[in-house]
């Protein structure tokens, strides 16, 4: 059910890149360990963002968690119908519920990730 | 033993009360109103504004309550104002009342003291008398603090005091000064309608708190679309027709209808006769007075914001007591470790002891708790899962050095921390006291006991 045409990263974000475009979210996995999202700090468009580094939070019923970048760039877009549904991202995480669009420093980066089957595995491993 | 207290706030009030209690003869000189700031201009009034402030948050959210809404919430300014007005009169006459119970003569003028033991009182009606007295306690208080850069108009570039006396809620707002004050009115017009956006000079919001409390503070002022600019200064102002123009230190230009400006406090320290008397001032212009509340001139005592320390009413009024204390042949001091401080913004900030970085700059090594209230049941059933608390415990004892609460009703959670930092209490302490269930006291509960990674509603780590 994660789509083979993304990469994964192991902080449970996916890109999805077309050249120097990656449109970046959470999986279907992070979505569902946090429950109801009620609210999302979107990053902010023109900001330099760093993989592995904060770009923004997610608040559920549950908890709040950091958005965890899978990839250097920019912000070049950002999802506002999120600001005020953010339930869109436990409904279609990989789709509609996409967070922000990033102008990638190196357009081969996001080969690195981990591919759908990796990730699955990944999170089998992370269960246990 | 005749005692003369220069100003009536909660310094000055509750000294003059304590007095008569143990028996002074007491005269009380005030050039305002009883109740001074807190009562007329601070904390009473706003709290006031606050509680219609979330009565129209809330009204906007009856849906998730599963209540519905058959025609329109409209904030009447006016009424609200009107409201308000109303609480602190009452309060007045309290006060007054106490003052008559106690027969406490309350001399309505301003005071100059003549010398160590006179103060030339002038009345509202022009004419002046003496007052003499055994010993003085100077509660003066303090005032809004101007800066040259944008002087109040009383119309358009307010003050906190001018903010309670506008007649409309403002269409737009700029506040200048993320501090206590510009949060609590940030949140208070937000609620009722108004475009708001606050400038700061320091990196973040309620910049003396914990950095995770104003971190979690900003997030919440996004959340309601309030606009905070940080780590600059607004510089110029213009007032046009359009609107007051303020001016950046990036020369980033805003226009808001009104601006607050709410950067500091000034202390009542000038016109009183205190360098005529030879009374001793800081370098801030503070009266500078001893741990048992004693000016450098004997007989001569200060209390409350005009010494300078925490500017709270509850510390104000704890001084008070404790130079009355003094005044009647007493050795009192105060331990302002266990200050609990309050902020009502929305959601509420409480705090209590040190902030980890303060722990850190002392070297002390920490560990800390942390729980979010979205993790209590009874947060979700109130329908307020935003905040957060933070222990912080000495590594090595474990003692409790400091608790810091943003979420519903943080104000009046801080009293059980207060007690645990100043009888020194352990995580253990709170950790292991049985608390109700389900409440919002809780939090403390699992947050004491996170300090040892055992706390049931976090998940595993």
């Amino acid at each position: 059910m994660n789509p083979d045409d993304l990469k994964y990263h192991k902080e449970h974000t996916w890109v999805k890149a077309s050249g120097r475009k990656a449109t970046i979210g959470i999986t279907d996995y992070a979505q569902d360990a946090l429950g109801d999202i009620v609210y999302i700090d979107l990053p902010e468009v023109d900001t330099d963002v760093e993989a592995n580094s904060e770009i923004g939070e997610i608040e559920s019923t549950k908890a709040t968690s950091s958005i965890i970048s899978p990839v250097n760039g920019r912000v070049i877009e950002v999802n506002e119908d999120l600001s005020e549904s953010p339930e869109i991202i436990n409904e279609d995480p990989y789709s509609k519920g996409w967070i922000a669009i990033i102008e990638l420093d190196d357009a081969s980066e996001p080969d690195d990730l981990m591919d759908s089957s990796e990730y699955l595995k990944y999170v089998e491993e992370e269960a246990k | 033993m005749r005692l003369s207290i220069l100003g009536a706030g909660p310094g000055g009030y509750v000294a003059a009360i304590k007095a008569a209690q143990l028996g002074a003869q007491i005269t009380v000189v005030e050039g305002s109103e009883v109740g001074g700031t807190c009562l007329n201009w601070g904390c009473i009034p706003t709290k006031a504004l606050v509680a219609s402030a979330e009565i129209i948050s809330r009204t906007r959210k009856l849906e998730d309550y599963g209540i519905e809404l058959k025609g329109e919430i409209v904030p009447n300014f006016s009424k609200i104002i009107a409201r308000k007005n109303k609480i602190v009169n009452t309060q007045i006459k309290g006060i007054r009342n106490l003052f008559k119970g106690w027969g406490i003569t309350l001399k309505e003028g301003r005071g100059l003291l003549t010398s160590p033991q006179e103060i030339m009182i002038t009345l509202r009606d022009g004419s002046k008398e003496k007052n003499a007295a055994d010993k003085i306690i100077i509660a003066t208080g303090s005032r809004p603090l101007q800066i040259p850069e944008l002087p109040f108009d009383g119309n358009r570039i307010l003050s906190s005091d001018d903010a309670l006396m506008l007649k409309e809620i403002p269409k737009s707002l700029l506040i200048v000064g993320a501090g206590v004050i510009g949060c609590e009115f940030a949140c208070i017009f937000r609620a009722l309608g108004s475009e708001v956006t606050i400038v700061e000079m320091l990196p973040r919001a309620v910049a003396t708190e914990d950095f995770e409390i104003s971190e979690l503070l900003e997030r919440e002022l996004k959340k309601k679309k309030i606009k905070l600019l940080t780590n600059i200064k607004a510089e110029k102002v213009d007032l046009k027709d359009d609107g007051v123009h303020i001016f950046l230190a990036d020369s980033k230009e805003i226009v808001a209808e009104k601006v607050i400006v709410s950067v500091g406090r000034l202390f009542n320290s000038d016109g009183i006769g205190i360098e005529e008397v030879g009374i001793q001032k800081g370098v801030r212009g503070e009266i500078a007075v001893n741990d048992k509340m004693e000016t450098n001139i004997p007989g001569i005592y200060a209390v409350g914001d005009v010494i300078g320390g925490l500017m709270l009413a509850h510390v104000a009024s704890t001084e008070g007591i404790a130079a009355v204390k003094n005044v009647m042949g007493g050795d009192e001091r105060i331990d302002y470790t266990s200050v609990p401080s309050a902020i009502f913004t929305s959601p509420e900030i409480a705090s209590v002891g040190l902030r980890e970085h303060q722990a850190s700059e002392k070297g002390i090594k920490v560990r800390t708790g942390h729980l979010e209230f979205r993790a209590l049941a009874k947060a979700h059933t109130i329908g307020e899962i935003e905040g957060l608390i933070k222990i912080v415990a000495d590594e090595q004892s474990d003692k409790i050095l400091g608790v810091h609460i943003i979420g519903p009703h943080a104000s009046d959670l801080i009293h059980e921390a207060a007690l645990a930092v100043r009888k020194g209490l352990k995580t253990k302490d709170i950790a292991e006291t049985i608390h109700a269930h389900p409440t919002l006291s809780e939090v403390l509960m699992e947050a004491a006991a996170d300090v040892h990674n055992e706390a049931i509603h976090v998940p595993k780590r």
